[in-house]
């Protein structure tokens, strides 16, 4: 077994920790908690009165493992599977095959999902033309002209795999590198690993683009889980509506001041029942309700776009002054990586293009393109690229063959699990080049191929975790988010 | 000082503690196999030398005594009695990295210097080989102290061995609190604590638990759990997650264990009860339990893949549940540290193999029950009776707005009397094209499109119309000569189709503008077309291009028109402006719409929601100039539209709906049911070993057997599941009394005494004290395994009675309470928490069972998930103040006020209990607890005219106790200082006491204004009190 910190970890209760601190806080605690967080903590300058409190991250002892290349991860989440015949993965000779049944050599005894099993697989070229873009000449659709603004700045990955065809079991895997829901999500792990960097707000933020068409699939929150880590380990979602984070507002007629002396009386009572009971559990109870507070105004001043100049809503496109749109969301992205969130991850639901790609398929795109090409800008001028992970994909790809009418406009793609793209960028990813390969139909990995596990293999890497490392014993094993076969680290794409 | 992270760490502390238990003598203490060393060979070595063939490494086992000691040419793994000539001795101590065991790269610890002495020992004194602890079947110790209780024999005795002993007696108010959070998960009321604390009778506890266990709460309780264990949700989980009808199910559970079924039946009966001899309705229905899992309709799934997942959670969640064993482990390989082959866990699977299922999900998850439950009438009553209360009301509220319309109806007459227009044009203050065309708006308000003609184009209207109010809006479609033939587009085929509109609301000097919901939107033609294609005009109101609103096939070359209303109207500030964006993104394009014009107007109702002249516009054209005279229909309209307006009848109208609403839904709810249940099909299905546990990779073909190393049974005897069943709560299965016995042992002291509940195999934890979960297990199978016997045993003991409070000695001594020197305290379930604050506040509605119920959750919950697909409309009345047993568990979203608690995916019997800020925030925040501090203020305010009276009577029905002095002073400041606020912010204290249901209000209405602030004061002390750790906790 790996690391037998990580089981004394499991085991242990949250309290222990307080045993140590106990005369501090016997000692602070009387002179009201509340009335030094009423003058200052609201103003956001939560070190300033209690200096003890470090600014560095506390996660796991042993961790980082060896130096980070990056400190902060963005997740651009595409849920549904996007297009990479479309977007991405230029295939010219498609044309000649235009309409003709995929080879069996090709195929290769893939499996389909229900809704094309039954259909002759016929070729459907690409909807798009393409473009060599930038100085590294990598190919991007006509459909994101902002991508190929900063294609210098990405490393595409063209041969990600995964093994999974249906979405929920797909999505399941990329996120927590398991099929089945209940381990813990990668944001989780990293969480649980690394800690945070600012006390004012959680680990691992979560945000799902608002939209008005019903998804055909959900974004369950064990996508965001802890699983059997504990739940403090979880994304936190931030919702597009007066209450950003559930619970987070008052009740109408409540206001500030009476909570803060409500908060202060809680305070006085559990310190009292601490000292008569001993439980180290209580004075943990009392810095949290004194978090909640102080949670109280950092999310709304996080989430309060309004100390944003005019340029940035040029920058980031039209959309972004649309509260909870994917672009509005990218600016927010932002403020968190200011704010030290270790992980920041946003879902753009809808990628699920059966029919009609060439107007589905578009309206994603002018929902993302600009806004990410936008964050990688802002995030390169404000020097904030450097530490910053950036990644961008869905749960798999779309396959060669067309869903009804190869040749109608209402035609559309199925799943494909063997190959789709991703694109990284920043925090200790070579810039500008393309990785890996598919075969000409983009059908098969036809070199370097990466794995969803090797995927979280390298994003641990590239935070410092070696993913061999990091685990949790539960239920008698030792588990780990690349799972037990090997998992390789794509060094070929690390700066 | 050490840094905190956000939301508090782990600090590693190693804990020494000795679990040795049994007294040895002489210098060298004995090895004992199955304690000492098992451990450490499961730990190190079974990963590549373990009972998985297909991870062996040098074809080497070392879980085999035979393998282990096997003459390998000139050496043994093990050599008995000479650990010097011992290769695992030689390899473990090896300095030689490419010999050293176990190797670096398997990440695998070090052996540490006791634990190579304890193989050395073991070697050294003949190398015995026994059985993990859990596979030897349970003995009774012998209690040598006579009168003793057993448990605290057995947990004394290993105090002594510390030097330590139990401490002191928990105060009886705490004890009783304590008793009644762990058999009933509500709080007691304070009669029952008085009674208790005054009675100086010998077995008071016992009668106490006695009374506990006879009322119905008891069977919820225990409900709680069974339902997290069971994976119980209303829901299908994953894609659509359909809504499922298994609830009858719940109320069985409940049923059974308040009538005190013994496990082995009750286990039965959920493995079985469909194959029992006669089999009731009540055994089939029983069987839900294993149907319960997550069922996945995803369009392009194999419902085969499906339906071999379902198998498999059945065989993993009997492993977890009645074994403890981690059986999924050998789904895809052989268990690596426990005898549980892959074959066994296939044949395992053939038991629920043949289940007459076809891996569907939603309404086509067969095998079902029609089941029509006892417990609906009783609902059916409760939501009439809150129509019948309701509606009087919503009558008079009517009546007065029925005063009101003849004086506006007056008035409209001479507002129409000139000029009235229901629709007026937008004029625009700037139009816009995302890509290229050219908008010009004439006077009429028409707006003309030019220049280029881009296959697609988003058209942007800004303006500032001269209302207050908008609620809704109507685009016009006019034809031209100038369009391709005269119609209505420049495209090739001179049709149009506007794929999406939107509405933008914004402010001067703010970046970010909102966005306007409209409810619907209607027009004089559209295709009723297939589901894919354009035509209909609703369909502009989606993100989704690929749907639309186009006229094609009917006569183009006339106007067309459609009408969009808003879900709210919308109220225009002085510096706000509108936006009205127009998409036409369609697959093909080319169909930009050529001229039109934009309407709005201010009326709500029908005005915006039929294509007719609006009411007022007709009342304009029929030129009456008295009331009286309107014609009867005209009337008719008007006083609708009216009436739609009003708002203090609108909220009133919209209590009473709601009622309606939900009235209907609990009818339905009463009829016969669908439950998911357990048949047999005719044609039993073959079951194969699944290559790496890949659905359609059919491996050797196994039939029913049970594992042979947990206990061996024949063939012929193990051929259904009512026989795997059988088996499984055999006397002579080693397991499931220890697993049952432990879960209960964690009910009650926060923790088991195997701290891994889910796993009593080799990587498990040790018991701390196996002597004793020996003795409760024999115990429960010796009562014919009479659950309540053990509660009833455990919770009399001195042990389950000690004080929480903890001396910082033996805190740091023994900081997880491995020794039970303590009582426990912890944080109670988060579920017990919203019901101990109904209970307390008295607004707790006890009824037994019956449909699904829906707690207060903040708004959009579901329909942010769903994108706007299910909505989350919480349940009116009485029905709201049901215990959280009830409350409807959506899969994807459980219910946002419950924290650390299961999730309903798969089986789960760990418990979680974090301390985190989200946690605080739901216990300050969420409605339950607002309104349930609302209920206790009004209680305490009408009970006394004493400050300090009201505030004891509020201490005593949440804490079970009266404040002390100094509690009493800090709880009388903070009431002064709310006091203080409410009475001169009245508007803060009446806007405070709107949270909950209607009928708590209905009192306060008739309270002055000093009243009011009163218990708005009120209200916030209780919601203090709620949430003060003494609240929330088991202590």
């Amino acid at each position: 077994m790996s690391n037998s910190t990580n089981k004394q970890n499991a085991r242990q209760p949250e309290s222990m920790l307080d045993i140590t601190r106990r005369h501090f806080l016997s000692q602070s605690a009387g002179v009201s908690l509340g009335a030094m967080a009423l003058g200052l903590l609201e103003s956001g300058t939560a070190s300033a009165q209690q200096p003890e409190v470090a600014k560095q991250p506390i996660g796991l002892p042993a961790l980082p493992h060896f130096a980070a290349k990056a400190k902060q991860v963005i997740f651009l989440t595409q849920s549904g599977g996007p297009s990479q015949i479309e977007l991405f993965d230029e295939k010219p000779g498609l044309e000649k095959w235009a309409g003709k049944e995929l080879p069996d050599e090709i195929r290769q005894g893939q499996r389909l999902t229900t809704m094309t099993k039954n259909q002759k697989q016929l070729v459907m070229p690409a909807r798009t033309k393409f473009e060599k873009c930038g100085q590294s000449g990598a190919t991007i659709g006509e459909w994101m002209p902002h991508l190929k603004k900063v294609v210098d700045d990405l490393c595409f990955v063209k041969s990600m795999t995964t093994d999974q065809i249906n979405h929920a079991p797909a999505m399941t895997k990329y996120l927590t590198g398991h099929q089945i829901p209940g381990r813990p999500s990668l944001g989780g792990w990293v969480s649980y690993g690394l800690g945070s960097e600012n006390r004012n707000l959680p680990d691992y933020l979560v945000m799902i683009s608002k939209m008005k068409r019903p998804s055909d699939q959900p974004l369950y929150d064990h996508y965001w889980g802890s699983g059997f880590l504990p739940t403090r380990y979880q994304g936190v979602k931030l919702r597009s509506s007066k209450e950003p984070v559930l619970y987070l507002r008052d009740p109408d007629g409540l206001p500030r001041p009476v909570r803060r002396g409500m908060l202060d009386g809680i305070s006085e009572l559990n310190q009292m029942r601490f000292e008569e009971t001993g439980d180290p559990e209580i004075t943990t109870r009392i810095r949290q309700y004194e978090m909640a507070w102080r949670m109280q105004s950092s999310i709304p001043e996080l989430n309060d776009l309004s100390d944003e100049p005019e340029s940035t809503f040029e920058l980031y496109g039209p959309d972004s002054r649309r509260p909870g749109s994917y672009a509005a969301n990218c600016i927010m992205a932002r403020r968190m990586v200011e704010r030290g969130v270790r992980f920041t991850q946003l879902f753009h639901p809808d990628w699920d293009h059966h029919s009609r790609l060439s107007s589905w398929c578009v309206a994603r795109c002018r929902d993302t393109d600009q806004a990410s090409a936008a964050l990688i800008i802002d995030l390169k001028q404000r020097g904030l690229l450097d530490d910053t992970l950036v990644l961008w994909g869905g749960e798999f790809g779309r396959g060669v063959a067309g869903q009804g009418e190869w040749d109608s406009p209402d035609g559309g793609r199925d799943h494909h699990p063997r190959c789709f793209t991703m694109w990284m960028a920043g925090g200790g990813i070579k810039p500008g080049i393309t990785y890996g390969a598919t075969d000409d139909f983009s059908y098969n990995v036809a070199e370097n191929p990466v794995h969803v596990r090797d995927l979280h293999a390298t994003i641990l890497h590239l935070l410092g975790i070696d993913h061999q490392r990091l685990t949790h014993r539960y239920q008698g094993l030792d588990f780990r988010l690349t799972g037990v076969e090997p998992a390789r680290v794509v060094k070929d794409i690390l700066a | 000082m050490r840094s905190i992270r956000f939301l508090e760490i782990i600090i590693p502390v190693i804990v020494c503690l000795h679990i040795h238990c049994c007294v040895t003598e002489g210098a060298e203490p004995s090895v004992d196999f199955s304690r000492d060393v098992l451990p450490i060979l499961s730990d190190r070595c079974f990963h590549c030398h373990g009972p998985d063939p297909g991870n062996r490494e040098a074809d080497l086992r070392l879980d085999q005594r035979a393998s282990s000691i096997e003459d390998r040419g000139d050496y043994a793994a093990i050599q008995p009695g000479n650990a010097a000539k011992s290769e695992i001795i030689r390899r473990i101590l090896s300095e030689d990295e490419s010999e050293l065991m176990p190797p670096a790269d398997s990440h695998k610890k070090k052996l540490t210097a006791d634990e190579v002495d304890i193989l050395r020992r073991w070697i050294n004194s003949g190398a015995k080989w026994g059985k993990h602890w859990a596979f030897e079947k349970p003995k009774k110790a012998e209690i040598s102290n006579e009168g003793i209780h057993p448990v605290d024999y057995f947990i004394q005795r290993k105090l002594n061995s510390e030097g330590l002993s139990l401490s002191a007696k928990a105060a009886k108010h705490t004890l009783v609190r304590r008793l009644s959070f762990d058999l009933t998960g509500l709080p007691p009321t304070p009669e029952v604590v008085q009674q208790f604390v005054e009675s100086d009778a010998d077995d008071s506890i016992l009668e106490l638990t006695n009374q506990l266990l006879q009322s119905q709460h008891y069977g919820e309780r225990m409900a709680m759990w069974w339902l997290d264990v069971a994976r119980y949700a209303d829901t299908d989980g994953y894609q659509g997650d359909r809504t499922r009808t298994n609830w009858p199910w719940r109320d069985w559970v409940v049923n059974s264990f308040n009538k005190n079924q013994p496990y082995d039946q009750f286990t039965k009966e959920q493995f079985a009860g469909d194959l029992m001899p006669d089999a009731t309705e009540e055994q089939k229905l029983a069987t839900c339990f294993h149907r319960n899992h997550m069922t996945n309709g995803e369009g392009g799934r194999d419902p085969e893949e499906s339906r071999i997942d379902y198998v498999i959670d059945r065989v993993s969640t009997t492993g977890t549940v009645w074994l403890g064993l981690t059986l999924g482990c050998a789904q895809c390989h052989s268990h690596k540290f426990d005898p549980i082959s892959q074959n066994d866990f296939y044949s395992l699977n053939a038991f629920f193999n043949s289940i007459d299922e076809d891996g569907k999900a939603g309404g086509g998850a067969k095998p079902y029950l029609s089941y029509q439950s006892k417990l609906s009438a009783r609902a059916v009553e409760e939501a009439q009776q809150l129509v019948d209360l309701r509606k009087p009301l919503e009558e008079l509220a009517k009546k007065k707005a029925e005063a009101q319309f003849e004086p506006w109806l007056s008035e409209q007459i001479k507002k129409t009397s000139e000029d009235y227009q229901g629709w007026l044009p937008l004029l625009a203050e700037k139009l816009e094209s995302t890509d290229g065309t050219v908008l010009t708006q004439i006077e009429d308000g028409t707006i003309i499109a030019s220049g280029p003609n881009p296959r697609q184009d988003d058209y942007l209207m800004s303006a500032k119309p001269n209302t207050k109010r908008i609620t809704g809006f109507k685009l016009e479609i006019f034809p031209h000569e100038s369009h391709t033939d005269g119609k209505l587009s420049r495209g090739s085929d001179g049709e149009f189709v506007l794929t999406n509109v939107k509405l933008q609301l914004r402010k001067e000097g703010v970046s970010q503008f909102k966005d306007i919901e409209f409810s619907g939107a209607i027009a004089d033609v559209e295709i009723k077309g297939k589901n894919s294609q354009y035509g209909k005009v609703r369909e502009t109101l989606d993100d989704d291009p690929r749907k639309g609103w186009t006229t094609q096939g009917h006569d183009a070359t006339v106007p067309h028109m459609a009408i969009f209303a808003l879900a709210e109207p919308l109220y225009l500030a002085e510096d706000e402006h509108i936006v009205f964006v127009m998409f036409h993104r369609s697959t093909i394009g080319d169909g930009n719409i050529g001229r039109y014009r934009l309407s709005f107007a201010n009326q709500p109702g029908d005005a915006v929601r039929s294509l007719s002249e609006t009411p007022l516009d007709q009342l304009a054209a029929a030129t009456t100039e008295m009331v009286e005279d309107v014609d009867p229909k005209l009337r008719a309209l008007l006083l609708k539209q009216f009436l739609s307006d009003h708002a203090a009848y609108q909220n009133q109208k919209g209590i009473y709906d709601r009622a309606n609403k939900q009235l209907s839904e609990v009818k339905k709810a009463a009829g016969k049911k669908n439950v998911m249940v357990l048949a047999e099909r005719n044609d039993p299905r073959k079951t194969h070993v699944l290559v790496r546990g890949v659905w359609d990779k059919k491996g050797e073909e196994v039939g029913p057997e049970v594992p042979a190393a947990i206990l061996d049974w024949p063939a012929e005897e193990t051929k259904t599941r009512l026989e795997l069943a059988n088996w499984i709560v055999s006397k002579e299965n080693p397991l499931p009394a220890r697993v049952m016995v432990n879960h209960l042992w964690q009910m009650y002291f926060g923790a088991g005494i195997v701290r891994t509940p889910e796993d009593f195999g080799l990587q498990g934890e040790r018991p701390t004290h196996p002597e004793l979960l020996d003795w409760l297990a024999v115990e429960l199978m010796e009562h014919d395994w009479d659950i309540q016997h053990i509660i009833r045993l455990i919770v009399t003991s001195n042990t389950y009675q000690q004080s929480s409070v903890v001396s910082e000695q033996l805190i740091e001594l023994d900081p997880e309470n491995k020794l039970f020197a303590r009582g426990a305290r912890f944080r109670l379930p988060s579920w017990m928490l919203r019901d101990a604050a109904l209970q307390s506040s008295g607004l707790l509605n006890p009824a037994l069972g019956g449909p699904t119920v829906r707690p207060y959750q903040p708004p959009g919950i579901w329909k942010e998930m769903f994108m706007g697909a299910f909505n989350y409309q919480p349940s009116e009345g009485p029905a709201q103040y049901r215990r959280t047993l009830y409350a409807f568990w959506r899969r994807a979203s459980a219910p946002t006020f419950l924290f650390d608690s299961a999730q309903r995916r798969v089986c789960q019997v760990q418990v979680m209990r974090t301390n985190t800020p989200l946690h605080a925030l739901t216990l300050l925040n969420d409605h339950t607890m607002l309104e349930s501090a609302k209920s206790l203020a009004i209680k305490s305010v009408q009970a006394s005219p004493s400050d300090k009276a009201r505030i004891q009577l509020i201490y005593q029905r949440v804490v079970s106790r009266n404040a002390s002095p100094n509690e009493l002073e800090v709880l009388m400041r903070e009431l002064a200082r709310f006091q203080k606020y409410y009475k001169s912010n009245q508007e803060d204290a009446t806007t405070l006491l709107q949270i909950g249901q209607p009928e708590l209000l209905l009192d306060i209405k008739k309270l002055d204004d000093a009243k009011i602030s009163q218990i708005a004061s009120f209200m916030m002390l209780s919601s203090m009190i709620l949430n003060l750790d003494e609240a929330i906790t088991h202590e």
